[in-house]
């Protein structure tokens, strides 16, 4: 049934006390991306507003929130794609940016080019109007703390990366059966200055195809990355595997391969949908018919009305 | 790594049946694509147990997918030659598909007629920005840099992100950062722009054609790259180019594949491509049981491929040559170390 609207807040290990934020900001994204979709509005639409309503939730690793580099900088990646054209667009380690998601969609728009990266993509920020935001707007305590104890000799960043929070994502079909998928991400805590994840690269940290689905991947980009994740799960459902097989399979094959951890939200043209991971956890949500179903850990798929009176006292 | 050394002394009939059986087959790409190997091994048993015992190294080279003018086309040609002859060499040697392609890429690179290292082409503010990746099919491990300045191989440099750092790709001056930290030598932009790219520009700035002319621009280098197998039955491939920035190239790997061959696959991607975003372009591709094919849906590609003593090469639509050489180790020329 259409529309469809799957959101993600990040695959790795959540901090039990924070599990509630987590799956709270999730259903308020898909919710509100939900709206635009009811309204008849485009896939594309829906997705980058339930992404810039995680990047501006500070419990995310993605525009505010995000982690730090080894410098104590924030660098964000993020990228959109159009089903319907393959169009897409991507930044990769920008700065000073609050809503890089946006952006991306600006460098599909308004470029002929899909990635605009560092200084060029906030000279390009520049010229489109977008405001540049002080560094300190998108550092929360809770990341430079993170940061703090990274440095300490020992630390492993693949691990304190998983464990703490992760990159967001959405992927929607609308009722005209278009698909889009955006991502977003602050990347890999104590990543090297320039370090560029996934989330900047078609194929890898998304993909939209109407003849196949969309995919929003999350979780160690660097294994993601290797697999072409995103493209995989939309290959194996070209050769008739349904959203769940699909990811299910390529999740298995990365893991096998290089011993990644992932999470993914992926739907199809015609409604199908999946949200699937084998690290710990993945904070996500999704919203079809009448009907919102959202889950933290391995197996859950709780369900509530999208209707829900409490959803606005929070 | 002796094996293929072996094999080539061990049954030299049966190179030269598979050859012809080879050229015949690829000299017309549009073929209906048996599969290769079949023929190849066709009644020949002691043919075809030299062949399982060890594997056929082969390597592809390609200098860029776009209308190469006639005043290139024999420098774009000669390049191609040279880059896959040093290239094999290292295969030869028993070396890794990965020392190969680096190799490869970076006699590409220090070639001003292609669009890579020395010789890309410039942005709007008239600086080099180099991107480039290089991937093990072994344990599918990647590397790549994107718009990194000032660096005459981006290629190994791409390499070292992929051995020396836990990340796949660095940009900017991030990846400058980690060039000087490894202490590799930079070289000023003015070394890496050719005069004839420094005119193009201008001419272009002068006449401020829109971006999207730019891009489409028939004059519009690209990039290079290598893919190979060397005779453990690894392959690696290689990218490396001033023109397209971060971009990820997808990986092939062989799950694309199934139930087609190569050539096959590789057609209709190109086909598709051209199809649902009116790309053109061009791929050079290799299997691990050795097929290789080389194709565009641009004017022309400059491309060559070395297997066996054959080198193949081209530069127009379903156009191949053939050289054999026989005294490969007297023809490549010996500036490796």
């Amino acid at each position: 049934m259409l529309p469809v609207l799957v959101v993600h807040g990040g695959a790795g290990t959540i901090p039990k006390e924070l599990v509630e934020m987590y799956s709270e900001g999730v259903r308020v994204a898909v919710r509100a991306g939900f709206a635009i979709l009811q309204e008849g509005r485009s896939a594309m639409d829906a997705v980058v507003e339930a992404v810039t309503l995680l990047e501006n939730n500070p419990v995310y690793n993605a525009g505010c929130g995000s982690v730090l580099n080894e410098h104590g900088n924030v660098e964000m990646d993020a990228l959109v794609m159009d089903g319907r054209t393959l169009a897409n667009g991507a930044v990769s380690a920008v700065r000073r940016i609050a809503n890089a998601a946006q952006l991306a969609r600006l460098v599909m728009e308004k470029t002929s080019h899909v990635c605009l990266t560092g200084e060029g993509a906030s000279k390009f920020a520049r010229a489109m109007g977008v405001p540049e935001v002080p560094e300190e707007s998108l550092i929360t305590d809770r990341s430079r703390k993170r940061w703090e104890k990274n440095l300490a000799p020992g630390a492993n960043p693949v691990e304190n990366q998983m464990g703490s929070k992760g990159t967001v994502g959405a992927v929607a079909v609308d009722s005209e059966g278009n698909v889009a998928c955006a991502t977003s991400t602050g990347g890999m805590l104590n990543k090297m200055e320039g370090r560029v994840g996934d989330s900047a690269c078609v194929g890898c940290g998304g993909y939209a195809d109407n003849r196949v689905g969309a995919v929003s991947p999350t979780g160690h980009g660097e294994a993601i990355m290797k697999v072409t994740l995103s493209r995989l799960i939309l290959f194996h459902m070209e050769q008739g595997k349904s959203a769940q097989e699909a990811s299910d399979e390529a999740l298995a094959y990365m893991w096998e391969r290089v011993q990644g951890l992932a999470g993914v939200v992926v739907v199809d043209p015609r409604g199908g949908w999946a949200a699937r991971f084998n690290s710990l956890q993945m904070a996500w949500a999704a919203a079809q018919g009448q009907q919102l179903h959202y889950g933290v850990y391995r197996g859950e798929d709780l369900i509530q009305p999208l209707q829900d009176p409490d959803h606005h006292q929070h | 790594m002796a094996g293929y050394e072996t094999n080539i002394g061990r049954a030299p009939v049966f190179q030269d049946a598979a050859w012809s059986a080879g050229r015949f087959l690829r000299r017309d790409h549009s073929l209906p694509a048996e599969p290769e190997e079949d023929v190849l091994y066709q009644g020949d048993g002691a043919a075809l147990h030299s062949m399982q015992s060890t594997m056929k190294a082969v390597l592809v080279v390609h200098g860029g997918a776009w209308a190469i003018p006639d005043c290139m086309s024999e420098s774009s040609v000669g390049g191609v030659k040279a880059a896959t002859l040093g290239g094999f060499q290292v295969l030869k040697r028993g070396g890794t598909a990965l020392d190969a392609v680096e190799t490869a890429v970076r006699a590409l690179e220090d070639d001003p007629v292609f669009d890579a290292g020395h010789g890309s082409v410039l942005n709007a503010c008239g600086e080099v920005e180099l991107d480039a990746i290089i991937m093990d099919g072994r344990t599918l491990a990647t590397g790549a840099v994107s718009s990194v300045r000032n660096i005459a191989h981006p290629v190994t440099l791409a390499r070292a992100v992929m051995e020396q750092t836990d990340h796949v790709m660095l940009t900017d001056r991030g990846a400058n950062l980690f060039a000087d930290s490894l202490g590799i030598a930079t070289v000023t932009n003015e070394v890496l722009v050719t005069e004839y790219e420094r005119e193009e520009w201008r001419k272009q700035q002068k006449y401020s054609v829109g971006v999207k002319n730019l891009f489409n621009s028939q004059c519009d280098h690209d990039t290079v790259g290598a893919v190979a197998l060397d005779s453990h039955g690894d392959i690696a491939c290689a990218t490396s180019t001033g023109g397209i920035r971060n971009k990820m190239v997808g990986r092939v790997g062989d799950s694309p594949i199934i139930g087609k061959s190569l050539s096959e696959a590789v057609d209709s991607s190109l086909q598709y491509m051209a199809e649902r975003v009116n790309g053109g372009g061009g791929v050079i591709a290799v299997s691990r049981a050795g097929d290789w094919t080389a194709q565009f849906t641009t004017e022309r590609m400059a491309w060559a491929a070395m297997e066996g003593d054959v080198l193949s090469y081209g530069l127009n639509p379903k156009e191949v040559f053939q050289e054999t050489l026989p005294d490969f180790q007297r023809v490549v020329p010996q500036h490796q170390s």
